[in-house]
């Protein structure tokens, strides 16, 4: 067991933190947020030309062949600054699939498309009804939106909610019933759709964190069968993995920002004073710093090992949802304990740093499944685990009968109580 | 980054899981709490299966061959420790392997050691970490235990409280007054004391949760050879058994097989016509306490690691120890005691009981976060030593307290 970096990712975090801290100020995050695209296309061009977008993409597709973990190391910097950006949608989600799951010409025209930013992917996963009904929004069970064959076409039809980047997407990677009855997941067909197909409407809702989320209308969009990804019916299983990827990608943002607000909380109870003193003397605002301290520890550990499992090849259900399950709650928690300290100055829109993380954390706790989601998962996991293993040796019947009546153990009447 | 064990280490795992499976009688279920249990039979159980886990080396894996001990390094100790505690076994010697031996190793002297530590390692004997008074609680540096030179010997007088005590005591480690100045914590001293020496008593101060002891010193000789490490720095020394006392993998297995065995009953348990797995309370509780099993699991090795890299790092920031563990587990076991409804109330032996009365057993025991700090005092040391937020400068408390009580300095 070793808890180290490799030298490598030490200094992917250090370039990654100092080139953030420059270019991605809150300045920024703030016109991004009231631009309409989302993101900052120069920024983005920067970030390719850093390789960032390739990270984790074999050399032959212009990428840097990294792995889980040195990704994560750059998603913790991205969570620090807030970093607004659709690398989630388009190199996780929409490239990782492919990777996983397309074919050599797709990967080929598409992957080194992604690697120098000259194309950006939204995925087209939930649903208004399955969004609602919340045991279903990551889960197959929760896809209706159909696609038909239609001589060398399928024909889309339906409503995708809460899709994220879609106003600046090249690409939709759309998830897509083409079976029903049986196991849900099977079933379920990947479509690498032109977001320019006539037939799609883009609109993007009005959210908490002014990210650009959106209501995505397909209105029998007809598209080749070529831009299957994967096999018919058979898409669930390389999405779901490109979804647990993003899972911990989102654990490792509220890691980075987490961290960033125990700092600033810190040194503001440090500075503050009232009372002719600093906040941070009283023990309710220690108390709220050392919380803070404990949200953010928790997740470290527990991102990275499902970042390493991931890496390894391993299966690592119960090591996402744990990081997950405790990664949003801690979060919000660690928000709400930052706006405790900061008090008046932690409710401001337009001066505060605080709401600003808070509001766009509210997207990372909820985005990939919230903190009740993943625990009704790690549930079903636990009802499958094996009965506790008993010990061989003969019973001797020590503890069967033996009522807990008693508080004091009865070696006490023997023992030499002295003078 | 790593998450797997070495080969070694699973080996030495397979062994010590061995030595428990083979050893632990088929009936015999962890309780979670409880610990040397309370009949007779019971207590000689575990001082039995001490010795033969002391002739292995498995108390105190860590300690030098010439003390009894394994050598064993700190990764290879967390998998004795995660075995041992995997198997819920609760050593009546706790205390002198955990608490009062480690520093005998540091600060003792030659005759000190060949004297006390291999009847810790072998498991024969059992010791007290006699440091509380009723005036001393998280206040540790408060004793007025009293300790007076005389000849070739201190005489002790005073009081301890809260002492725990797993088992008949044959050595006390405690924390004495042996000059009066200020800071108060630079005139206190350890010793290591006959638990039979004349002038010492005992009353019973049973708890929720382990049974302790109040201990009474009246004009105790005890030789000066038994002064532990440097007359009036004990308390520095008592803070480096705190470190001791706080580094653990053990918890995590603990809580592991603790969750098997829930897992067991709400799958056999029914309520409203479907296993107790099915239901929505039940299921949320599982997660929270898995999740916590994994952190815990965690951060136990992130600690274990640390030590193990103490040569580089240096010792381990305060936050890598258990604060988490002390949060939440009063909160689930009020989960637990409350999802069982009114049967949540009825301890082990009594008619209707369920699980074994382990979750009113559990519910009590988690009223006491006090052992090794209160949690209070932990957040206080984190909040200071690990995140450098000011306090109030000790010198002036007694002011402070004169202003508010209205009497003078
Ligand atoms: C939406 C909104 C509307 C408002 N409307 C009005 C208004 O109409 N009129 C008006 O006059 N003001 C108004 N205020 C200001 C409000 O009264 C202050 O925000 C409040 O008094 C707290 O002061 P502060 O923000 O400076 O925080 P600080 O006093 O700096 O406190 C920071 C943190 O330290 C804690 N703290 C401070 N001292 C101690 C201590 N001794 N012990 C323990 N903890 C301590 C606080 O609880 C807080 O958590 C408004 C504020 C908001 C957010
Ligand atoms: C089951 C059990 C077993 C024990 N075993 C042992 C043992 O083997 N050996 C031994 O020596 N002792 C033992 N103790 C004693 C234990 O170490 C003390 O109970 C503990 O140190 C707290 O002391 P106290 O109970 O006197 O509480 P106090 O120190 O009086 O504290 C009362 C409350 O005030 C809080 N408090 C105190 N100071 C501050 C502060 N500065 N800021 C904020 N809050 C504060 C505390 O957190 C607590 O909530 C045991 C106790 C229990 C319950």
């Amino acid at each position: 067991m070793e808890f180290t970096f490799t030298e490598e990712q030490e200094m992917l975090r250090t370039s990654a933190r100092d080139f953030l801290e420059t270019e991605c100020t809150e300045k920024l995050v703030r016109e991004v947020e009231d631009g309409d695209e989302g993101y900052s296309p120069e920024l983005w061009k920067k970030i390719a030309d850093l390789g960032w977008l390739g990270l984790v993409y074999p050399e032959q597709y212009g990428g840097a062949g990294m792995n889980v973990i040195d990704l994560a190391v750059l998603y913790e910097e991205f969570g620090r600054t807030m970093f607004p950006s659709p690398h989630l949608s388009t190199v996780v989600l929409g490239g990782m699939t492919v990777l996983e799951a397309g074919s050599d010409a797709q990967k080929a025209d598409i992957l080194p498309k992604i690697a120098d930013g000259s194309k950006i992917v939204a995925l087209a996963l939930t649903e208004p009804e399955s969004a609602w009904e919340m045991k279903k929004t990551w889960d197959p069970e929760g896809v209706t939106v159909s696609a038909t064959a239609d001589g060398d076409n399928y024909v889309i039809d339906g409503t995708k909610l809460f899709v994220h980047d879609a106003v600046v997407a090249d690409d939709i990677l759309v998830v897509t019933r083409t079976k029903t009855g049986g196991n849900p997941a099977d079933g379920i067909t990947l479509f690498l759709v032109d977001a320019k197909s006539s037939g799609i409407s883009v609109m993007p809702l009005i959210t908490v964190a002014g990210d650009k989320q959106c209501e995505v209308a397909f209105n029998k969009v007809k598209v080749p069968k070529a831009s299957i990804v994967g096999e018919l019916n058979g898409g669930w299983a390389p999405l779901s993995k490109a979804m647990q990827v993003a899972t911990v990608m989102l654990c490792a943002q509220m890691l980075g920002a987490g961290q960033r607000l125990l700092e600033l909380s810190v040194d503001y109870a440090k500075t503050r004073i009232q009372f002719d003193m600093p906040i941070g003397i009283n023990q309710y605002i220690q108390e709220h710093c050392v919380f803070l301290l404990r949200d953010v520890n928790g997740g470290r550990w527990s991102t990275y090992l499902a970042a390493w499992k991931l890496a390894e090849g391993e299966p690592c259900d119960f090591e996402v949802s744990v990081a997950k399950a405790w990664g949003s709650d801690a979060h919000e928690h660690a928000c709400w304990c930052a706006h405790q300290v900061h008090a008046g100055v932690g409710y401001t829109v337009f001066d505060g740093v605080v709401p600003l993380y808070s509001r766009r954390g509210k997207t990372l706790q909820l985005y990939m499944g919230d903190t009740a989601y993943h625990k009704e998962k790690i549930a079903t996991i636990l009802e499958g685990w094996p009965a506790p293993e008993k010990p061989k040796a003969k019973p001797l019947g020590l503890w069967e009968e033996v009522p807990d009546r008693g508080w004091i153990p009865e070696w006490w009447n023997e023992f030499d109580k002295g003078t | 980054m790593d998450f797997n064990y070495t080969e070694e280490q699973e080996k030495l795992r397979k062994e010590v899981h061995e030595f428990f499976s083979s050893n632990l009688p088929s009936d015999y279920r962890p309780r979670g709490v409880g610990g040397t249990g309370t009949t007779l039979e019971q207590f000689q159980f575990w001082m039995d299966l001490q010795r033969k886990a002391g002739a292995k080396g498995y108390l105190t894996p860590g300690w030098s061959k010439a003390s009894g001990g394994l050598g064993l390094s700190d990764m290879e100790q967390g998998i004795v420790s995660e075995e041992t505690s995997y198997w819920g076994a609760t050593w009546p010697g706790s205390q002198g392997i955990r608490v009062c031996g480690p520093p005998v190793h540091v600060f003792g002297t030659e005759e000190q050691k060949s004297t006390f530590l291999p009847g810790i390692a072998k498991g024969e004997v059992i010791w007290y970490q006699a440091f509380t008074e009723p005036d001393a609680g998280s206040d540790e540096a408060n004793v007025s235990l009293r300790a007076t030179e005389e000849n070739d010997h201190y005489i002790l007088n005073g009081q301890k409280t809260f002492i725990t005590a797993p088992g008949p005591a044959d050595y006390l480690y405690t924390l004495a007054r042996t000059q009066d100045v200020i800071p108060k914590h630079r005139g206190i001293s350890l010793f290591l004391i006959d638990a039979h020496s004349p002038g010492i008593s005992y009353s019973a101060l049973a708890t929720l949760g382990i049974f302790t002891v109040d201990i009474f010193f009246d004009n105790v000789k005890v030789p000066k050879s038994r002064l532990l490490g440097e007359l009036n720095r004990g308390f520095y020394h008592a803070m480096v058994t705190f470190e001791f006392e706080r580094s653990t993998t053990g918890a995590a297995a603990g809580a592991r097989r603790n969750l098997e065995e829930l897992i067991e009953f709400c799958r056999e348990e029914k309520r409203n016509g479907q296993p107790l797995l099915k239901d929505p309370a039940v299921r949320n509780l599982l997660a929270d306490r898995a999740i916590e099993m994994e952190l815990s699991w965690l951060q136990g090795w992130f600690a274990a690691w640390h030590f193990s890299q103490r040569d580089k790092l240096g010792s381990p920031p305060p936050e890598a120890g258990g604060l988490h563990g002390k949060v939440v587990s009063a909160d689930r076991a009020q989960q637990l005691i409350d999802s069982l409804g009114l049967y949540g109330q009825l301890r082990r032996g009594s008619k209707y009981c369920k699980y074994e009365g382990r979750a009113a057993n559990a519910w009590m025991s988690s009223r006491s976060t006090h052992p090794a700090g209160t949690i209070e005092i932990n957040k206080i040391v984190l909040a200071g030593r690990g995140l450098g937020l000011p306090r109030i400068p000790a010198k002036f408390n007694k002011e402070i307290r004169a202003a508010v009580e209205g009497v003078g300095v």
